[in-house]
């Protein structure tokens, strides 16, 4: 028995990974993403959407006259298990990093990658401090939270409410949300009636419900994720009560709508980046017909299709620098890459790595559960 | 057999402490991560190994650890490794106030109250409690240790740091085992009534395991914040409690090598099951049951095997 | 005075779910002294299967509304005991003889097993059920009381009540009861506990099962790890209750669920849990075996 005990401590000791040799005709770009844990629908989405963009890459030659080979690790949505899947990455010769979904997950891997020069560019983090730190190699696809708050403010202002619950549930990104919006909406002269965080992952919400009601709000920004923002609409119906939500970026997921169901996420408003069926780009119209022929479903949410436009801006890097030295790929990116045609529209990064230009939009539920482009 | 084992020890030292010349980064940080994880155990170990309590909120001594030192460090400017006594007398403290009154709950009644200490805690975390804690940001911007005037940095550096810990707590902890103190807890374990008999002060041992466990969960956080220079309060969920429960019972509780043992298998075989993919915690799962069919005892039982602690059998407890 | 009955009735919803999965905890600690982690899971299992027969077989639209709904609940419950059995017979039974906590480690990865078998099974994203229930409210003194609420409660304590009575009342029960008390006697006085060990797989997972169902079809939203959230808050009940006593889960559930609603509504959401811990831990402090728990002679 101890033979065995021995071997098996060998065996997790040693073989751990076990160094993948380099081939040469090959380009590799990792992936960053939770596959197991809370967040594993986002993640699994992210890797189907990253497989397909890299395959149509390689039917058209790949980059540098070399195949992309995906590394894909998982991240479980957890800092420490982050660190590890980025040290891991680090050591399977890939030359650049799409990922990964939540702000505190990213922000574990970014000094692992910045030390070894591998530009990273993140997906779904959208946490401030993340480019506040000089980091030369790290980029993201997704907006940041202080223009998403701004973003809020005004959508309340322009919809003409005064009085204002606001809802978040603790999360990094919520909170940092909330936060925000909050002192703006105060600035701007509305009148917050409440401000609570609710927890996560839980079903029956009615007893947060029943309290906000007493506080009876014109309007409630709710920061969260979608799976409590479908609950809070079923049971706000359920209740009788009107009153219009109006929820972040994170709530922009097809199955909000499923979990709510139609009839109670209709008037719903969110603020997202625009989702891809709503450019006219040709591009983002043939990735969502591609997406749909091979996995029969549509992309779980606007984070897993900025994944896929953040493969698509470390192709043209790489393509760009005509290299796969980091410091080149990065630096194309500061400097040379200006309104690349993204599949969540056109793409450029400032000096801190953040990208440019008004990303968000309001989005309503329509009466069959589709996310109409609003006009304010 | 005794000369065998010791071979076995003196060839697993040796192997580990050349590890980081023949592993490259990736492979050194698992191992970085499986230490912390065993000093972490080895303290629950004193608790739910020697003492026989019930303890799945262990997280909640190593993030007050984490905590203390990262605010020490972010607000005072007092270098990291320098936080590590007071982290580590803090979370003492702290679990001599919490354990004060529940000390003397049956088992399970423990095991839900140190559950609810763990989320209690991680809810004031998340809650930012005393506007010190950054809330569910947690605090960033941790500095890195300096020994000796070497920054340590790279997972080859650290690897040594940690490592060097885990040996120090091994050996502490082995005399700590044979001394009146060890036997006083085993003894307690065995059969409370009996022990109270012969005089043991049952409270106040169950206490000072308490403390001491938490103690070294406390220190181990501030190695934990060091070497990840941001900590939320994610990192110290219920998940982390169990994983440590799981370590130290599948390592054989009390035996301080088991739980090592354990803390390589529990924490390295996810990583080694990162070929499955999304199936690789499925995979996880199904070898944790096997092996406690098959290692019921857990991997080294305490006590080599011949006796079975009598107050961890069933139906006696 | 309207929002305070108002968030009873809110936490009595809550706390009838979980009194339903509580029993199952406190069954199967009742006779084997094990905290059977992976109860959550089961639990999940239920909500899935009943999604799963639900729009598989259209059972509703064969056999009418009641009778549909009848035979799902029966089909549930029944291979979520199953299950439970399986899970008995791989997981616990070879560890019967060992270390308590040994138990507890293989329920541990029992669960996480369970819990990802789910997720490679029907994927990560939510699953959701068809809107199938009247969405009647009833207004009373104005107090909002959707009818399913009201129903889920009627239902949890009726099955509760039933499970007591059986207990209680008859033969097979009385066998558990002694089996509870000491395996050894019971032995001794011709009771094959190996079967009442099974019953109590079968009739605990059931009841979690159909829990799971309740919760399906009412918020509507499933995912993988509700186990955890739901099964962490069912032990809690059984625990605050007193483990091991059928009433006190009960009792431990519907407190809990009302616990949790007043300290949201008056005291703060985002401590709504620690209070709900804070609360439990006090309570055992003063009892130190639960509520309802039998005494046992203090050591310290």
């Amino acid at each position: 028995m101890k033979q065995h005990l021995l071997a098996l401590v060998a065996a997790v000791g040693l073989v751990v990974g076990g160094a993948t040799a380099q081939a040469a005709d090959t380009v590799k770009i990792g992936l960053m993403a939770p596959l197991t844990g809370s967040w594993a629908s986002e993640g699994q989405g992210m890797k189907k959407i990253v497989e397909l963009l890299a395959e149509q890459q390689n039917a058209k030659g790949g980059v540098l006259g070399k195949k992309i080979v995906v590394v894909t690790e998982d991240d479980g949505g957890d800092p420490r298990t982050a660190s590890l899947a980025a040290q891991r990455l680090t050591t399977q010769g890939v030359v650049a990093v799409v990922g990964t979904y939540g702000s505190s997950v990213t922000e574990a891997s970014q000094a692992i990658y910045d030390e070894v020069k591998l530009p990273q560019i993140a997906n779904g983090s959208t946490a401030i401090r993340l480019t506040e730190k000089g980091f030369k190699h790290f980029f993201r696809t997704a907006p940041r939270d202080d223009e998403q708050g701004r973003m809020a403010a005004q959508t309340i202002g322009k919809l003409g409410f005064k009085k204002v619950a606001i809802l978040h549930d603790n999360t990094s990104y919520a909170k940092g949300l909330a936060d925000e919006a909050h002192a703006l909406l105060k600035s701007q002269g509305a009148e917050v009636v409440f401000f609570d965080a609710l927890t996560p992952g839980e079903r029956d919400y009615t007893a947060i419900l029943t309290k906000l009601k007493g506080a009876n709000p014109d309007v409630v920004l709710f920061t969260g994720y979608y799976p409590e923002a479908g609950l809070l609409l079923r049971q706000k119906k359920d209740m009788n009560w009107q009153v219009p939500f109006l929820g972040g970026d994170a709530t922009n997921n097809v199955d909000l709508v499923k979990i709510a169901g139609k009839e109670a996420a209709e008037g719903f408003y969110f603020l997202s980046p625009p989702q891809p069926q709503d450019l006219d780009t040709p591009d983002a119209a043939t990735f969502l017909a591609d997406y749909q022929k091979k996995y029969n479903e549509l992309p779980p949410s606007i984070w897993a299709v900025l994944a896929g436009d953040g493969f698509r801006v470390m192709v043209t890097g790489i393509a760009g620098a005509k290299s796969t030295d980091g410091d080149k790929i990065a630096g194309y990116l500061h400097k040379d890459l200006k309104n690349y045609p993204g599949l969540s529209g056109p793409i450029s990064f400032d000096a801190k790595g953040d990208r440019e230009g008004e990303v968000y939009r309001v989005y309503k539920v329509d009466a069959e559960g589709g996310f109409v482009l609003q006009k304010l | 057999m005794k000369h065998g084992k010791l071979f076995a020890v003196v060839l697993a030292a040796a192997l580990l402490a050349t590890a980081p010349l023949f592993l490259n980064a990736y492979q050194v940080d698992v191992l970085n991560s499986i230490g912390l994880y065993g000093l972490l155990a080895l303290g629950l170990n004193l608790i739910l190994g020697e003492a026989g309590l019930f303890n799945m909120g262990h997280a909640a001594f190593y993030a007050v650890g984490a905590y203390t030192a990262a605010i020490l460090n972010t607000r005072y400017q007092i270098p990291i490794l320098w936080t590590l006594p007071l982290s580590g007398l803090v979370a003492g403290v702290f679990a001599l106030v919490v354990a004060r009154p529940v000390v003397h709950l049956r088992g399970d009644y423990l095991l839900i109250v140190t559950i609810g200490v763990g989320e209690i805690v991680r809810i004031a975390l998340v809650n930012d409690l005393f506007g010190m804690t950054g809330g569910a940001n947690g605090i960033f911007g941790i500095s890195r240790p300096n020994l000796f005037g070497i920054v340590i940095r790279r997972p080859q550096e650290f690897f040594y740091l940690i490592w060097g810990c885990v040996a120090l707590t091994i050996f502490l902890f082995l005399r700590l085992k044979q001394s009146r103190f060890g036997r006083a807890l085993n003894y307690l374990r065995e059969d409370e009534v009996a022990a109270e008999g012969s005089g043991i002060n049952t409270a106040y041992y169950k206490l000072a395991a308490f403390g001491l466990g938490a103690a070294w969960a406390g220190m181990a956080g501030t190695l934990f914040a060091a070497k990840m220079t941001i900590i939320s309060p994610e990192s110290f969920n219920f998940w982390e409690s169990v994983v440590l429960f799981m370590i130290v019972i599948l390592g054989g509780a009390g035996n301080i090598v088991g739980v090592l043992l354990a803390a390589f298998l529990v924490i390295g075989l996810p990583e080694l099951f990162r070929e499955f993919a999304s199936a690789r915690m499925l995979v996880f799962g199904l070898v944790m049951v096997v092996m406690m069919v098959f290692r019921p005892q857990g991997l080294l039982p305490a006590g080599g095997g011949r006796f079975l602690p009598a107050t961890l059998v069933r139906g006696r407890g | 005075m309207e929002e305070f009955l108002q968030q009873l009735t809110n936490g009595l919803a809550v706390g009838g779910i979980y009194a339903l999965i509580a029993l199952g905890y406190t069954m199967v600690y009742g006779v084997l002294k094990l905290i059977n982690f992976a109860h959550g899971d089961l639990f999940t299992y239920g909500a899935y299967l009943g999604l799963t027969l639900l729009t598989s077989l259209a059972l509703t639209d064969r056999l009418g509304f009641a009778l549909g709904m009848l035979v799902l609940v029966l089909m549930v419950m029944g291979l979520v005991a199953v299950l439970g059995a399986i899970l008995e017979r791989a997981a616990y039974r070879p560890l019967r003889e060992s270390p308590r906590l040994s138990a507890v480690v293989s329920a541990l990865g029992a669960s996480i097993f369970l819990q990802n078998a789910l997720m490679l099974l029907y994927g990560a994203r939510f699953q959701v059920y068809p809107n199938i229930l009247p969405a009647t409210t009833l207004n009373l003194f104005g107090l909002y009381l959707p009818l399913m609420r009201v129903l889920i409660v009627l239902a949890s304590v009726l099955m509760m009540a039933a499970l007591y009575l059986f207990i209680q009342k008859t033969r097979i029960g009385a066998a558990i009861r002694a089996a509870a008390i000491d395996q050894g006697a019971a032995r001794l006085m011709g009771i094959d506990v190996n079967r009442v060990i099974l019953l109590v797989f079968l009739m605990g997972p059931a009841l979690g099962g159909t829990a799971g169902l309740m919760v399906g079809l009412y918020y509507g939203q499933i995912n993988f790890t509700m186990g955890w959230v739901y099964g962490m808050k069912a032990f809690t009940a059984a625990i605050l209750g007193g483990i091991g006593n059928i009433p006190g889960a009960m009792v431990g559930g519907l407190l809990l669920g009302v616990i949790e609603a007043l300290g949201a509504a008056y005291i703060s959401i985002a401590w709504k849990d620690a209070i709900a811990f804070l609360v439990l831990i006090l309570i055992l402090i003063v009892r130190p075996t639960g509520l309802l728990g039998e005494r046992v002679a203090d050591k310290i």
